[in-house]
C-alpha cells in the first residue's frame, strides 16, 4: 500500500539542492530591494496625487469642450481611494488596445497571450515573463471565478489574493471568445472601480491568443 | 548597511526555515528545482515586505507555507507560459533523499501530471497533514472542492505509483 506521506517526504529532498549551508544574504538583498522599490513607487504615486489635486484645484479643464466631456475622462478616484489616474487616451499594445491609460505607466512587454504595463520609473524587471509589480492583461480559456461585480452592463469577476488583484470578464461579441483578465499589485495605487473601468476598456484584437493552464 | 530588527528576524527565519520552504516548493513544482527556487525567493520577499504580519503570526512557518502556496497558485494562474515551459524540465540536480533517483523521478512525474491545485491539495493534506477546512482556507476554496480534488489526485497517484503486477 502506498505510504504517501513518506513517499512525498523523500521526494521533497532535503531542501538544499546544492548541498551548501543556507546563506540568507541574497534573500535579504532581494527583499530590501523590493521594499525600496515599493517605497519609491508609493512616493511617486503620492506625488502624482498631489499633482492631480493641484490641477483640479486651479480648475484646469481638459481640451475637449465641456459638452463632449465624458464622466470617464479621468477615472481617478479620490486621493484616499486611489493614487494612479486613468486618463481617456488610447493605448495600443497589439494585439490589445486600451481606451483608458494609467498615467505614468507604459507598455513593458507584449506577446500574443499577454501584455504587461509597467511603471515608467523602471522599477520593475525587464523580463516579460516576470509579472511582479506589473499590470498584466491576458486572454485565457480558464473559467471565471471570484466575486461577481456588475458594471456598465458587463459582468466581472474579482479575486484578491496575497497582494494582487485579478479581474476577469468574457470577451465582447466580435472578439476572440474567451476571458480577458487583468492582474495588478494591490500596492500600485488603483481602486477597484478604476480598474473595472480599465478592464472594460480593453479591446482584444484578432492576433490575441488565449493562454492555457 | 545597518541591520534593522526586521532584517535580523528575517535572516534568522530564513536560516532556520529556507530548506523547509524549498522542500515544499519542490513538491509543488513536481521536482523542478529552478522553479522551486523562484517560488521560495518570491515567497521570502513577500514575507519580508509583510514582516509586521509575519511577526504577529502564531506560527511563522505556517504563515510562510500559506504564502508559498499562494505564490504558487498565483504563478500558475498568471504565468501559464512559464509553467508550461518549466514543467517539462527535470530537476537540475538530484537532491539527497532516501528514495532511489528513479523512484523520486517517478513521484515527481506523477505530481507533474496533476493540475497545480490538485498538487497543492496533496501537499497540504497529505504531506503537511492539514485538515480539509484548513486546506480550503489556504487555497481559498470550499471544503467540497478540497475533497473532490483530493480524491482525483489520490486516484491518479495510486495508479501512477503502484507497481503494475503484470511487470513483476
Amino acid at each position: 500500500m502506498l505510504d504517501l506521506r513518506t513517499t512525498l517526504d523523500h521526494a521533497a529532498g532535503d531542501g538544499r539542492p546544492d548541498g551548501r549551508p543556507v546563506d540568507p544574504a541574497p534573500d535579504l538583498r532581494r527583499a530590501r530591494t523590493a521594499l525600496l522599490r515599493r517605497s519609491r513607487r508609493r512616493q511617486a504615486a503620492g506625488l502624482g496625487v498631489l499633482a492631480l489635486v493641484g490641477v483640479a484645484a486651479v480648475g484646469v479643464a481638459l481640451d475637449r469642450p465641456a459638452t463632449q466631456r465624458l464622466p470617464s475622462d479621468t477615472v481617478a478616484s479620490s486621493p484616499v481611494d486611489a493614487q494612479v489616474a486613468l486618463v481617456a487616451a488610447t493605448l495600443d499594445a497589439e494585439p490589445y488596445s486600451f481606451g483608458l491609460t494609467p498615467r505614468g505607466w507604459t507598455v513593458g512587454g507584449r506577446t500574443p497571450t499577454a501584455v504587461t504595463i509597467v511603471p515608467e520609473d523602471g522599477t520593475t524587471s525587464d523580463d516579460p515573463d516576470d509579472f511582479r509589480g506589473k499590470l498584466v492583461v491576458m486572454l485565457d480559456a480558464n473559467p471565471l471565478e471570484g466575486r461577481e461585480v456588475e458594471r456598465d452592463g458587463r459582468t466581472f469577476r474579482v479575486v484578491e489574493s496575497d497582494g494582487y488583484t485579478t479581474m476577469a470578464t468574457p470577451t465582447l461579441p466580435g472578439e476572440r471568445e474567451g476571458v480577458v483578465r487583468i492582474q495588478f499589485p494591490d500596492d500600485a495605487g488603483w481602486d477597484e472601480d478604476a480598474m473595472l473601468a480599465f478592464l472594460g476598456s480593453v479591446h482584444v484584437g484578432d492576433g490575441a491568443e488565449p493562454g492555457v493552464g | 548597511m545597518r541591520m534593522t530588527d526586521r532584517d535580523a528576524e528575517f535572516v534568522g527565519f530564513t536560516h532556520d526555515h529556507r530548506p523547509d520552504l524549498v522542500r515544499m516548493a519542490t513538491l509543488l513544482t513536481a521536482g523542478d528545482a529552478s522553479s522551486a527556487e523562484d517560488l521560495v525567493q518570491t515567497t521570502l520577499t513577500r514575507l519580508y515586505l509583510a514582516w509586521p504580519r509575519v511577526r504577529r503570526a502564531d506560527n511563522r512557518l505556517g504563515y510562510a507555507r500559506a504564502t508559498l502556496t499562494h505564490v504558487f497558485v498565483d504563478e500558475t494562474r498568471r504565468a501559464h507560459r512559464r509553467w508550461e515551459r518549466t514543467a517539462e524540465g527535470l530537476p537540475d540536480r538530484p537532491a539527497a533523499t532516501g528514495l532511489a533517483p528513479e523512484d523520486r523521478d517517478a513521484v515527481h512525474a506523477a505530481l507533474r501530471d496533476l493540475a497545480p491545485r490538485q498538487r497543492a491539495v496533496v501537499v497540504l493534506r497529505h504531506w503537511l497533514d492539514l485538515d480539509v477546512a484548513e486546506t480550503a482556507r489556504v487555497l481559498d476554496c470550499s471544503t467540497g472542492t478540497v475533497k473532490s480534488q483530493t480524491a482525483k489526485a489520490l486516484a491518479h497517484l495510486r495508479a501512477a505509483l503502484t507497481p503494475d503486477p503484470t511487470t513483476l
